[in-house]
């Protein structure tokens, strides 16, 4: 049943990938019930939990098992999916390559589904970097499009370089204890520290955490639908996911908690300032993404992979729902600047769908996002008072930028640089058929985003509990007065700004303001530091190389004329041998500062024809049994094609 | 059966010899026929073979120059039989893809055929005089293939190939020698070598015989810095040469390594391990750099060789590096480094059939006068992306299985060099992902408006290159299977 998980998606994907063109059905049917029966087989494991095998020699297996938080993964993953892709085959039905795209996000299910069950560190890194693979070609979906393939490259190259991390800590794992399974990590020594470093870069890379985070700037050249998935629970999820499965075991090293919790910070409190001053709609959700993470890092840090999975799932839910909101209202306007979009709460239920996902986010309660966001300031100020304070203070700001970013793109107010007619036409336009499959798409997010106020119910979080593996960290009033304070503090500021007309530039000097939202300048920094050096390195390798080759050819020489003699003194086999060699050897060499003659390569070619010729003969006679004359007349030939090849130039 | 599957493409040789020159197609089809025999012979002993016992199986031996303790004398192990038949298959597909012949198309073929003998003879030797025949008439088919139906300066770089592998092949040879008198009673029978460890212990001078192996070896692999023949003979080979090159003259250096230091001179190898590690590393990390500042596609896939070069020889040296201890490890390396060598010679042979797909449309290798083709030739497409990621070590495909195999093993001997070693697979990924979006995305230039797809012969020939690519990725058991006993036996010293 483990493998039914990977397996139905990956079918689908094929089936819509070999369909024919034109089959506008098997677009919707095939996928629908790929991922409906992925669900159903979802909800059946997480029940039974099942596991498998497949062997790939008598020292290696991968091992699949569908347990932990991955019960509750394997579900979520084929949920928000369903929904993305109806959302994909409404908004994107008129790409000529609909095809292409619907089969890609399917068959990123079956990779990811695939990561959720691993069950040792080869079945990981194996789905880890196919759901990369999947990544990069999604993102390049539009890769006619100037920019796009380096975007998504760039993505790629940015996550693998966190692979890497996780290449070391199967290597590790398996020097440790003869074992890729997570089940002999306990067993790892001082590995084991070796082993946690490798998972936490790898994850820092995959759940864009610093310095890594500007990928998913990238990543947004991918259509609309792609972003939706891969922040919520594919791609971007899987790094958390890993974090949360895993920490449990690296709970021995002194090291571990207070480096992943300071990562997650660090993420949190620099995405939260990057989505407040960003003026693109995808790009407030991208940086938001990096800072929600960040929190779920906190979490894990500190302890608590309860509360890092619930706002895992909490996240999942309104972060879709809010990338397939921004995409509508991104079609409607024409643009994805925030300067221009104010839609006026049109398409309705988009705009209410919207404001809802923004109120999860800002942890108003009684949404899912504020229960995990409590959850994660009280274990977070249980460990150390000053994340706790640092948590709240990143909390305050995804207030600001939830509001902010609902404001202007759903909000009321007349954009000041309101242009055409046809623009304001659009935003009135009755909802079209395309919309409201979008729509319908949105409202079965919206509908989980609801669902996930079940983590303020003690079902819900004893659901999280039992399967992350430590108990709900309560938070006494002491963390949740401030944490309502800090909401009530974002929210209100934004609205202030707003009636003030400064929510957009927030009062900055625009060169200030688009270096820092461009997060701070790390791209900036990264090229400077790490991919300029390292082409400039590789040019000037190149360059080396190229010299190298000529000035080989010389040294080929000289090598040859002098195993020209070796080769003699084999035939004579005496001092006498060597002496005549040498000699030999040192009048070719000063012969042989004429490789480029002409007449010399012309000589060779003879001469190593007539070589093959005599060996090529020879092999025929083989079949008569002369076998001694044939090694002879061939050793004979070899000792010809040498001394022609190499003497025979003048 | 073995010693038919060495010498029937000479039969085919004859045979085309008989056709008439002016029927080009008929030719290359007898030709293709009797290059799959090989293969055909290389499946049987697969199927024959034991995979609980790690010896030679399927041994032929005949007397020879018994004075001289010379046999003729043919076998397969785990490391050999998957090379012999991957060779085997690359020789047909290089024979199939569609080439400019030049008007000659029975010496083309011949060369070819008379190659394909070599080379298959070159896996199955089990006698070092043998081997060191085939390693150095190898040089002699691939300076045709170079010199008549290449491009470009074809002949100069012909001539450097030449006469700088067979310099290697001249320091291989005394390195023989050096063994060979080592033994007692004499003998190049490999398995007796390989019972006596003529050299065990004997510092000096195995330390002598093991730095011949690797110059000899290390020119042929090539490691870096024996390795600047590589890009020029490359660059100017017609395609189909250029596969064989890669996919298995290549080979022959670092099953070199394996065949004849690891297992004959397991102490001298010991000792020099650290320097050979040092080496797989620095070709992995600089043939990546180099590769990645390349503009011309055959001079980037050469350069990527000598970077999958690199962790073969660094998985080679993690499986010699340590006595006695962690076994199981070194088994895996060395394993790893097998599949890296098939699943590289697939991988890469189909590189440059596309890369000579790309020349015969357009006559450039210049990936800057490329772009755009994803949107006029679709299966073009999914093959070279399928190359490509298989090549940057995608999880799924052949590759990877290699690389995980080899960095796993590799840690438990030399920590530091895998830690160094993985960033290679990092830069591959940079340096294939720009290759990609220079000649496949973007903007398709006006002059390739017209740009055909790939033919029908083209599909065929490169199909079970990338089938097999994609299933030695998923469930590589039979492959694993074949190679797992004889890797642990070499690595144990049986």
């Amino acid at each position: 049943m483990a493998w039914a998980l990977v397996l139905l998606p990956l079918l689908a994907a094929g089936i819509v990938g070999l369909a024919g063109e034109g089959r506008r059905r098997v677009l919707w049917l095939i996928p629908m019930a790929g991922l409906g029966a992925t669900l159903v087989v979802a909800a059946r494991a997480a029940a039974v939990q099942p596991a498998a095998t497949l062997r790939w020699s008598a020292a290696i297996r991968l091992q699949l098992a569908v347990t932990g938080f991955g019960r509750v993964m394997v579900v979520l993953v084929p949920v928000v999916a369903l929904a993305v892709v109806v959302y994909a085959l409404a908004s994107e039905a008129a790409d000529p390559r609909l095809r292409r795209l619907v089969s890609l996000l399917v068959g990123f299910v079956a990779a990811m589904e695939l990561l959720v069950v691993a069950g040792d560190f080869l079945t990981l890194l194996l789905a880890w970097e196919l759901v990369g693979a999947c990544s990069w070609a999604l993102i390049g979906h539009r890769s006619g499009e100037p920019g796009v393939a380096a975007a998504a490259n760039q993505a790629f190259v940015a996550t693998r370089a966190g692979d890497v991390g996780l290449y070391l800590a199967a290597a590790a794992a398996f020097a440790a204890s003869g074992s890729f399974a997570f089940a002999d990590l306990p067993a790892a020594g001082w590995r084991l520290d070796v082993i946690a470093a490798g998972v936490l870069l790898a994850a820092a890379a995959k759940s864009a955490q610093l310095p890594f985070s500007p990928w998913l700037f990238s990543a947004m050249a991918g259509p609309t639908p792609v972003s939706a998935l891969l922040h919520s629970a594919t791609m971007v999820a899987a790094g958390a996911y890993a974090l949360v499965r895993l920490a449990p075991a690296f709970s021995g090293l002194g090291w571990f908690g207070p480096t992943v919790a300071a990562l997650g910070l660090a993420t949190a409190l620099a995405g939260g300032v990057v989505a407040s001053l960003q003026g693109d709609l995808k790009r407030v959700l991208a940086a938001s993404t990096s800072a929600q993470y960040g929190l779920m890092l906190v979490a894990v840090g500190a302890g608590s992979t309860t509360a890092a999975s619930a706002h895992l799932v909490a996240h999942a839910a309104f972060k879709s729902l809010l990338v397939l909101g921004a995409g509508v209202a991104i079609h409607a306007a024409g643009s994805g600047d925030l300067g221009r979009l104010r839609m006026r709460r049109q398409p309705r239920w988009a705009a209410a769908l919207f404001g809802l996902g923004a109120l999860a986010l800002a942890a108003v309660p009684p949404t899912g996002g504020a229960a995990s966001k409590e959850a994660i300031v009280a274990a977070a100020s249980d460990r150390w008072a000053i994340v706790g304070f640092g948590v709240l203070v990143a909390g305050a700001l995804s207030a600001f930028y939830a509001s902010r970013v609902y404001l202007l793109a759903f909000g009321r107010t007349a954009p000041p640089d309101r242009r055409t007619g046809v623009e304001d036409e659009n935003r009135r336009a009755p909802p079209n058929r395309r919309t409201r499959a979008e729509i319908a798409a949105m409202a079965v997010l919206g509908g989980a985003t609801l669902a996930t106020s079940a983590l303020w119910l003690p079902a819900g979080r004893r659901l999280l509990e039992r399967n992350a593996g430590d108990p709900w960290p309560e938070a006494g009033a002491f963390a949740l007065v401030p944490a309502l304070a800090t909401v009530l503090l974002g929210v209100g500021a934004a609205w202030l700004l707003d009636r003030r007309g400064h929510l957009l530039d927030l009062r900055l000097s625009p060169g200030w303001r688009v270096d820092a939202a461009d997060w701070l300048a790390l791209p900036r920094a990264t090229k400077g530091l790490v991919v300029d050096p390292v082409l400039g390195l590789a040019r000037f390798l190149a360059r080396v190389d190229d010299r190298v080759v000529d000035a080989g050819v010389l040294a080929t020489a000289r090598v040859a004329a002098a195993l020209s003699g070796a080769l003699s003194w084999w035939g004579e086999r005496g001092v006498d041998g060597i002496v005549h060699g040498v000699a030999g050897g040192t009048l070719v060499l000063s012969r042989f500062s004429r490789t480029a003659d002409e007449r010399g390569v012309d000589a060779a070619v003879e001469g190593v024809a007539g070589g093959v010729g005599v060996a090529g003969r020879q092999s025929r006679r083989l079949q008569t049994g002369l076998t001694h004359q044939y090694f002879l007349i061939v050793a004979a030939g070899v000792v010809a094609v040498v001394a022609v090849a190499v003497l025979g130039r003048s | 059966m073995l010693t038919l599957a060495v010498f029937v493409p000479l039969v085919g040789v004859v045979v085309c010899a008989l056709l008439p020159r002016d029927r080009p197609t008929t030719i290359k089809a007898v030709a293709c026929a009797f290059a799959a025999l090989p293969l055909l012979l290389t499946v049987v002993a697969w199927a024959r073979f034991d995979t609980g016992q790690g010896g030679f199986q399927l041994v032929e031996s005949a007397r020879w120059i018994p004075t001289l303790g010379v046999t003729y004398s043919l076998g397969v192990d785990g490391v050999s039989l998957p090379l012999a038949a991957m060779t085997a298959l690359l020789f047909v597909a290089a024979l199939a893809y569609p080439a400019d012949l030049r008007g000659r198309p029975k010496q083309y073929v011949a060369a070819f055929l008379f190659l394909e003998t070599v080379s298959v003879g070159l896996f199955l030797a089990l006698d070092l005089f043998l081997f060191y025949v085939f390693f150095d008439l190898s040089l002699v088919g691939m300076y045709f293939l170079i010199g008549i139906w290449g491009h470009g300066d074809a002949r100069r770089s012909a001539l450097k190939f030449f006469i700088y592998t067979l310099a290697g092949s001249l320091v291989m040879l005394l390195a023989i020698l050096g063994l060979y008198l080592a033994t007692s009673p004499r003998t190049f029978d490999m398995a007796e070598i390989i019972r006596q460890q003529p050299l065990a212990g004997n510092g000096l001078r195995g330390g002598l015989v093991f730095l011949g192996f690797l110059i000899g070896f290390g020119i042929k692999t090539p490691i870096v810095p024996f390795h600047t023949w590589l890009p020029p003979a490359h660059v100017d080979a017609p395609a189909p040469a250029s596969t064989i090159l890669a996919g298995v003259l290549l080979k022959m250096g670092v099953y070199g390594f394996i065949r004849i230091p690891l297992a004959m001179l397991p102490d001298a190898f010991r000792t020099w391990a650290p320097l050979l590690a040092a080496l797989g590393v620095l070709s992995i990390i600089y043939g990546s750099l180099v590769a990645l500042a390349q503009t011309n596609l055959k001079r980037l896939i050469a350069y990527t060789s000598v970077n999958h070069m690199g962790y073969a020889i660094l998985g080679i040296a993690a499986a010699g590096g340590l006595a006695g201890r962690g076994a199981e490890a070194r088994s895996l390396a060395l394993t790893g480094a097998t599949v890296e060598m098939v699943a590289h010679g697939l991988i890469t042979g189909a590189l440059f059939l596309l890369a000579g797909s790309v020349w015969s449309r357009s006559g450039t290798y210049e990936m800057g006068e490329l772009g755009g083709l994803s949107s006029r030739a679709k299966t073009f497409t999914a093959a070279v992306i399928v190359a490509a990621f298989a090549s940057l070590g995608l999880p799924g495909l052949a590759g990877f299985v290699a690389e995980f195999h080899i960095f796993a093993g590799t840690f438990s001997v030399y920590p530091i060099a895998a830690a160094i070693g993985v960033l290679g697979l990092v830069l591959t990924a940079a340096v294939f992902l720009r290759m990609l979006s220079q000649v496949l995305f973007g903007a398709l230039p006006e002059r390739w408006a017209s740009w055909p797809d790939l033919t029908t012969v083209e599909r065929v020939t490169l199909a079970p290159l990338l089938a097999l690519v994609v299933v030695i990725g998923i469930v590589p058991a039979g492959l694993l299977d074949v190679i797992d006993r004889t890797a642990k036996a070499i690595v144990t010293g049986r």
